[in-house]
C-alpha cells in the first residue's frame, strides 16, 4: 500500500509537469488548429536554456524567468516565420512542418550543447526527502509540483479574467465571430505559440531538474500527446487531468509491470494507454465529438 | 488506334489511355533506363557509388509503403519504421535461428510485416486524421522500443544487434557477398515494387484508395467498403515495408533496433513530401534528393573538418537540422514536391515554344 501511495504521489507530481506542457499544446490547437508535433523539442529548448542561464550564475527563479522570456520570443518568431504562412493548409502539411521544426530544433540543440547528460550543478533543490506520513517524496518533485501548479493556476486565471485571455477563448470558440468582433487572429496565434513555448520551457527545466538534461527530456515532452488524446484535444481541463493521469499511470506501470518484463514498460505504457483510448473513446474525456457531412 | 497529331497524342480506347508505356518514345526511354540501371551502371560504378545507389534503393523501398498510405490512401503514418523492422527481424530470426533459406524468409517477412501493419491499421476503422497518426506513432514505440528491443533482440543471446556476415544470405546458388550483388538485389526489388505500385494505382484497388483519400464519406456513398480498402492499404504498405526490411538485412549484414528509430519513420514521410505525394516519381525523386543531398552535405562537412574540427563529430546534428529545414522550406515554397516541378519542366519542353500561359 505504501508503495502504491508513493507511486501515485510521485506520478501526480511528474504528471503536473506533463499537464503544464499539455496545456500549451491544447492552447495552440484550440486557437489555431495546429497539431504540434514539436512539443518535445520545445521542452528540450526550455531545459537547455534554463540550464545555460543557471550555469552562468543566475539564481534558479531568475533562470526560469529568462527561460520564459526566451520562450516567448522563440514562440512569436516560430509563429511569424513559419506557421502563419500555413493557415488553411491541409492537416498533413501543418503536422509535417512541425515535424520539420522538431528536427531542426533538435539538430541545433545538439550542435550547441552536445548529447551528454548534464545536471543542474549545484543542485537547485536540496536532496533531503520530505516525509508525508508513510510516503517519502524528493524535494525536487514537491517543488516542481508547486511550480507547475502555480503556473497552471496563473494560466487558467489568465484565460478567465484578462482581456487577452478572453480574446483567445473567443478565437478558439468561433473564429469568424471573434474576427468580426475585432480580435486580431495574428495576435492570438502569436500569443498561443508564445504561451506554449513558455509552458513547455518551464516544464522542460523542471523535468531537467528531476532527471538531468539530455535528449531524453524531449521524449518526455512527447508524452503530452497521450495526455491530450486522453483528455480530449480541445479541452484545457482535459489536458490537465490527462497530464496528471498519464504521469500516475506511467509511474504505476514502472512500479508494477516492469518486474514482469525485461524492462522498458515505463517508456511505452503511455502510448499503450493512448491506443486503448483511441479504440474505445477516440475523442477523449472532454473533447468535442466531430460530426461530418459530405 | 493511336493518333499522333502535331498538337499531341490522342487515344481512341481506354486500354491505350491506361497503357504503361503509351508511346514508342516512352517505351524506348524506359528500356534505355532499365538497360542503364541493370547493365551499364553496375559495370562502370565504383563500390562507393554502388553502395550509395543501394542506400537510395533502400530509401525508395521504405518510402513506397509511406507513399501508398499517405499519397494514395490519405492515411498518415508516422510509424512506418515499425513495419520495416518487423520485416527485417523476421528475416534475421528465421535465417539465424532456424536456418531458413533467404528467399523463404523474405516471403515470410512480407507476410509478417503486412499483418503487423494491419493490426495497427485496425483503429483506422474508427478514427482518422490526427487520431490515426497517434496510433501509428504508438505502433512505432510499442514495436521497436518495446517488443523488438526487449524481446526479439534477446532471441538466441546474440547481444544487442544481430550480425549476418557477408555470405550468410544466398538466393539459390547466388551468394550475396559484394556491393554489386546487393545492388542487383536492390534494383530488382525496386523495379518490381515500382511496377506493382503503378499497377495497384491504376486498377480498381488504387482508384478506391484515391477515392477514400479525396473524400472518405463520399467514397462510402459510392459503395466502396472503406474499412476493407483501408486495411488492404495498410497490408500492402506493410508488405512494402517488410520488403525494405528484408533488403536492409541483406545490405548491411546486420540489424539493430536503432536502425528503425522514430526519426526514420519521420524521415520517410519527409522524403515522400519532398518528392511529391501521389506518384512513384515522388517516391523516387524524394529518395534520390534526400540521400544525395545528405551525402553531399557529409562530403562538405568532411572537407570543412580540417578547418573546423568540431564539425566532423557533429555531422549527425547538422544532418538533422538540415533535414528539418528542408521539410519546412519545401512545404512553404514547393508544397507539391519535386515530382510536380518535374512535370512542369516536362510540359514546358513538350509545348515549347508555344507553352500555355
Amino acid at each position: 500500500m505504501e508503495v502504491f501511495l508513493q507511486l501515485v504521489l510521485t506520478g501526480v507530481m511528474v504528471g503536473s509537469i506533463y499537464a503544464l506542457v499539455a496545456l500549451g499544446w491544447v492552447l495552440i490547437y484550440k486557437c489555431s488548429g495546429v497539431l504540434n508535433m514539436a512539443m518535445g523539442e520545445l521542452t528540450l529548448i526550455g531545459a537547455y536554456v534554463s540550464l545555460a542561464f543557471y550555469e552562468w550564475g543566475f539564481p534558479f527563479p531568475l533562470a526560469l524567468l529568462a527561460t520564459l522570456l526566451i520562450g516567448a520570443i522563440l514562440g512569436i518568431l516560430t509563429e511569424r516565420l513559419v506557421l502563419r504562412r500555413l493557415i488553411g493548409e491541409p492537416v498533413l502539411t501543418v503536422i509535417m512542418v512541425t515535424v520539420g521544426l522538431s528536427f531542426f530544433f533538435r539538430g541545433i540543440i545538439e550542435l550547441l550543447w552536445g548529447t551528454d547528460l548534464r545536471v543542474f550543478h549545484p543542485p537547485v533543490f536540496p536532496f533531503e526527502p520530505i516525509r508525508l506520513g508513510p510516503v517519502v517524496i524528493g524535494q525536487v518533485y514537491l517543488w516542481s509540483f508547486i511550480a507547475a501548479m502555480a503556473l497552471l493556476g496563473a494560466l487558467v486565471a489568465f484565460f478567465r479574467y484578462t482581456r487577452w485571455g478572453l480574446a483567445m477563448q473567443a478565437m478558439a470558440d468561433d473564429e469568424m465571430a471573434a474576427i468580426a468582433l475585432g480580435i486580431s487572429p495574428k495576435f492570438v496565434y502569436a500569443a498561443a505559440w508564445a504561451i506554449a513555448f513558455m509552458a513547455a520551457g518551464v516544464g522542460g527545466s523542471l523535468l531537467g531538474n528531476i532527471n538531468g538534461v539530455n535528449i531524453a527530456v524531449g521524449y518526455l515532452g512527447l508524452l503530452v500527446l497521450p495526455a491530450v488524446v486522453l483528455g480530449g484535444l480541445n479541452s484545457i481541463p482535459g489536458a490537465i487531468l490527462g497530464g496528471i493521469t498519464i504521469g500516475v499511470l506511467q509511474n504505476l506501470a514502472g512500479g508494477y509491470l516492469d518486474r514482469l518484463t525485461p524492462g522498458g514498460v515505463k517508456e511505452i505504457f503511455p502510448f499503450v494507454v493512448m491506443t486503448l483510448v483511441l479504440l474505445v473513446k477516440p475523442y477523449g474525456l472532454f473533447g468535442w465529438v466531430r460530426i461530418e457531412r459530405v | 488506334m493511336r493518333m499522333r497529331l502535331p498538337s499531341g497524342v490522342f487515344y481512341t480506347t481506354y486500354r491505350q489511355d491506361q497503357a504503361l508505356w503509351p508511346t514508342t518514345f516512352v517505351k524506348l526511354r524506359m528500356w534505355g533506363l532499365l538497360v542503364f540501371l541493370f547493365v551499364i551502371f553496375p559495370q562502370i560504378a565504383s563500390s562507393y557509388w554502388l553502395s550509395l545507389a543501394s542506400l537510395v534503393g533502400y530509401t525508395i523501398l521504405s518510402a513506397m509503403g509511406v507513399q501508398l498510405l499517405i499519397g494514395y490512401t490519405g492515411q498518415v503514418t508516422l510509424g512506418h519504421a515499425a513495419f520495416i523492422a518487423a520485416g527485417a527481424y523476421t528475416v534475421a530470426v528465421l535465417v539465424l535461428q532456424y536456418h531458413v533459406p533467404y528467399p523463404l524468409a523474405f516471403l515470410a517477412a512480407l507476410v509478417v510485416a503486412g499483418l503487423w501493419s494491419v493490426l495497427f491499421g485496425l483503429p483506422s476503422a474508427r478514427v482518422k486524421g490526427f487520431y490515426l497518426i497517434m496510433t501509428t506513432m504508438a505502433a512505432q514505440f510499442i514495436t521497436v522500443d518495446f517488443i523488438i528491443t526487449q524481446y526479439v533482440s534477446r532471441i538466441g543471446e546474440r547481444g544487442h544487434s544481430f550480425s549476418l556476415p557477408p555470405g550468410t544470405l544466398s538466393i539459390g546458388p547466388w551468394v550475396l557477398r559484394s556491393d554489386r550483388d546487393i545492388y542487383y538485389l536492390m534494383i530488382t526489388l525496386v523495379t518490381l515494387s515500382v511496377l506493382a505500385m503503378t499497377n495497384l494505382a491504376r486498377t480498381r484497388i488504387g482508384r478506391a484508395w484515391m477515392a477514400i483519400r479525396d473524400h472518405d464519406i463520399a467514397a462510402e456513398a459510392l459503395g466502396i467498403n472503406i474499412v476493407a480498402y483501408k486495411l488492404l492499404a495498410f497490408f500492402m504498405a506493410g508488405v512494402f515495408g517488410g520488403m525494405a526490411g528484408a533488403f536492409w538485412v541483406a545490405s548491411l549484414f546486420a540489424v539493430s533496433p536503432e536502425h528503425f528509430a522514430w526519426s526514420w519513420s519521420l524521415w520517410l514521410v519527409g522524403v515522400v513530401l519532398i518528392g511529391g505525394l501521389g506518384s512513384n516519381y515522388g517516391t523516387i525523386f524524394g529518395s534520390l534528393f534526400m540521400t544525395l543531398v545528405m551525402e553531399a552535405l557529409r562530403n562538405g562537412v568532411a572537407m570543412l573538418a580540417p578547418i573546423v574540427p568540431a564539425l566532423e563529430a557533429s555531422f549527425l546534428f547538422v544532418k538533422e537540422a538540415a533535414f528539418g529545414l528542408a521539410i519546412v522550406l519545401f512545404l512553404l515554397y514547393e508544397p507539391n514536391g519535386l515530382a510536380y516541378r518535374w512535370w512542369q519542366i516536362k510540359n514546358y519542353i513538350h509545348l515549347w515554344p508555344f507553352s500555355y500561359e
